[in-house]
């Protein structure tokens, strides 16, 4: 190399580091743009209220929407437009506790943990907790709810619970189920619940007939809030 | 079909090489306009091909000493190999980084790659000779040599790939005890390929380093392997869309009732091809700076060279990106025909157009030359149709079983 090539080599570098730090600048809008298919599509299924995606999901007996992320404790979680964090109870905890007496949920800007008990359900002077599915900062409360415990007949619409601001939501969704894998998930619950029912019981539900409401309460009227706890892991 | 074909008796030949018909109802069924074009083109350059071996290179081709590698290396040999590359980048996909989607096009792949590889190989014969004198390059240890890796990775390669397709022939014969151990070994040979794939891909781009004067600066550059072996990765996944989306008009028949999503395998492979064109679109870039050849952005190379920038590499990584965003698998077709060209373009601007740029006699293929090559492409077309209209290849039997048909 001549010494006037080597001069030459400053800018040269110049040039090679400006192009490197463009190219990681311009890196970043594309590949959000690339991958925003998906994105796209989520948001999409947020506008259209939950209902009329449901029956698309149908896991056996129990029905799961495909825009919502199951907890392996029977709650489930949904990315709203405006970044925060739907939660409810899914379809299986619904028609395993049946018709609800009571509902206590956590205080909106109280804190909820992935794993950890938010939400209690009374019948028949028994309690029965609920995990969340996510961690955050409760942002609202369905207080038509709490106060009129049958719009848990509609688990994925009417029915939600609370909405949270969940910063870690990526990470927290790691740990649930969606699309097929809720689905199926949903069918081995279904097959564990299936194995536990009774052979009088059975002629309503193993011939393919859809499970009564309240099915842990048919199973046992004692001790069903056990047989809702072993389901829902608290 | 006739009476005649239905009853005459129903051998394995005539099952599964006749398809289910008589001789004469096979032959009717060849008599189509495009197999009347491919016999063309065969009739005259099969005989080309051996005139070649009998009277040498000066009789046939427009190479001299000067220019040494023409057309059966530029294009059979360096467009051949890199638009064969799909075979490594969909079994690395599948096999290695576990997306059990693309699973369903892995096959296609293979066989295009071991196709591509084949007619590599005969390219090279036709301009190395003496066939017989090939063993030389398996005992003649000429390790400082990037020929030798070259050789000997393709030489590899090809034989992998072999393996790799011999699941499904074998699966067609019906030769379980054999197809069995090689559908388990099917990782540790994936293994191999991409191995063998990344050292003889980027080889062939080591070729040219050595050469600074005589490879317009534009092109050249000391991180080529690197460049290679990048659009190779390219080639592999523009080349599965272009050969899906041919496949699923042409062998229909042989799709009905498989639930594969192929747009979205489509998508998928959208977004690789977009990542990886616009990454190397600022390496290239970078290529240049470092080479110190910004002055040569000058002239009909300067303009040409442009032209593959952009027209070639970022036209085709925008539009990939668009597809892929907005689920226009329209657009992904159209983005992965421009990448081919542009790989196809790349590869011909360095060993031939961009190449020895300041001999005034510049080198120009010989029709013969360009017939061989073309023979050799439509050789390859036809062995993917004949095969994959007999053996599972559009379709894997196990998914078949396992979906409980």
């Amino acid at each position: 190399m001549t010494g006037n090539e080597f001069l030459s080599g400053y800018p040269a570098k110049l040039m090679e580091y400006a192009l490197a730090v463009g190219y990681l600048i311009l890196f970043i809008p594309f590949w959000r743009y690339v991958q925003g298919a998906k994105a796209a599509r989520q948001r999409v299924a947020a506008h259209a209220p939950a209902r009329a995606a449901a029956p698309s999901g149908l896991a056996g007996w129990f029905h799961v929407p495909e825009n919502v992320h199951l907890h392996p404790g029977h709650t489930w979680a949904r990315m709203e437009q405006d970044g925060s964090v739907t939660v409810g109870i899914d379809d299986f905890a619904h028609k395993l506790i049946g018709r609800v007496a009571a509902l206590a949920l956590p205080e909106a800007g109280g804190r909820v943990a992935q794993g950890e008990p938010a939400i209690q359900l009374a019948a028949d002077s028994k309690t029965v907790g609920l995990l969340s599915p996510v961690d955050g900062t409760v942002v609202a409360v369905n207080r038509a709810a709490a106060e009129e415990p049958g719009r848990l007949e509609d688990p994925y619409g009417k029915g939600w619970l609370f909405r949270v601001k969940a910063p870690r939501f990526a990470a927290n969704v790691r740990q649930l189920f969606s699309g097929a894998a809720a689905r199926e998930w949903l069918e081995g619950a279904s097959q564990a619940l299936a194995a536990r029912l009774s052979p009088q019981l059975g002629h309503v539900l193993q011939d393919g007939g859809t499970p009564v409401n309240g099915i842990a309460r048919e199973l046992d009227p004692e001790h069903w809030d056990e047989i809702a706890r072993t389901f829902f892991r608290t | 079909m006739n009476s005649n074909a239905t009853t005459a008796p129903r051998t394995w030949f005539r099952e599964n090489i006749l398809l289910g018909m008589s001789w004469i109802d096979y032959a009717k069924s060849l008599l189509t306009p495009f197999n009347a074009i491919c016999a063309f083109i065969c009739v005259v350059g099969i005989p080309l091909l051996l005139y070649r071996f009998y009277a040498g290179l000066g009789a046939t081709t427009n190479l001299s000493q000067t220019q040494p590698w023409g057309l059966w290396i530029g294009f059979d040999m360096m467009t051949g190999i890199a638009l064969a590359a799909g075979g490594f980048t969909i079994g690395a996909a599948v096999e290695i980084f576990n997306l059990k989607d693309y699973h369903a096009i892995e096959r296609p792949a293979i066989l295009t790659g071991f196709l591509g590889y084949l007619m590599a190989v005969v390219g090279l014969i036709a301009d190395l000779g003496k066939p017989w004198n090939m063993v030389g390059i398996f005992t003649y240890n000429g390790t400082r040599s990037v020929l030798f890796e070259v050789a000997w990775c393709v030489a590899c390669y090809t034989t992998v790939l072999f393996l790799e397709f011999a699941v499904p022939l074998f699966e067609w014969l019906g030769m379980k005890r054999f197809y069995q151990p090689l559908r388990k070994a099917l990782l540790a040979l994936t293994v191999l390929s991409v191995m063998f794939s990344t050292m003889h891909q980027s080889a062939l781009g080591s070729l040219f380093i050595i050469a600074p004067g005589k490879l317009y600066p534009l092109w050249w550059s000391q991180w080529i392997y690197a460049f290679f072996f990048i659009t190779a990765v390219v080639a592999g996944i523009s080349m599965v869309i272009v050969e899906s989306a041919i496949s699923h008009r042409v062998f229909h028949a042989q799709l009905v009732g498989r639930h594969v999503d192929a747009d979205a395998l489509t998508l998928g492979l959208a977004k690789a091809g977009a990542v990886v064109l616009f990454a190397y679109f600022f390496l290239k870039l970078q290529g240049v700076i470092d080479a110190h050849a910004w002055g040569s952005v000058k002239g009909f190379l300067g303009a040409w060279w442009l032209v593959e920038m952009l027209g070639f590499i970022l036209l085709p990584a925008l539009l990939y990106a668009y597809g892929a965003r907005n689920r226009k698998v329209k657009a992904v077709r159209v983005a992965a025909v421009i990448a081919v060209l542009g790989i196809i373009v790349n590869r011909l601007n360095v060993s031939i157009i961009a190449w020895d740029y300041a001999n005034p006699n510049h080198y120009v293929p010989s029709w013969m030359e360009i017939w061989v090559s073309l023979t050799l492409v439509t050789i390859g077309v036809l062995a993917f149709r004949w095969i994959v209209n007999r053996m599972p290849v559009l379709h894997d039997p196990a998914d078949l079983a396992a979906a409980g048909h």
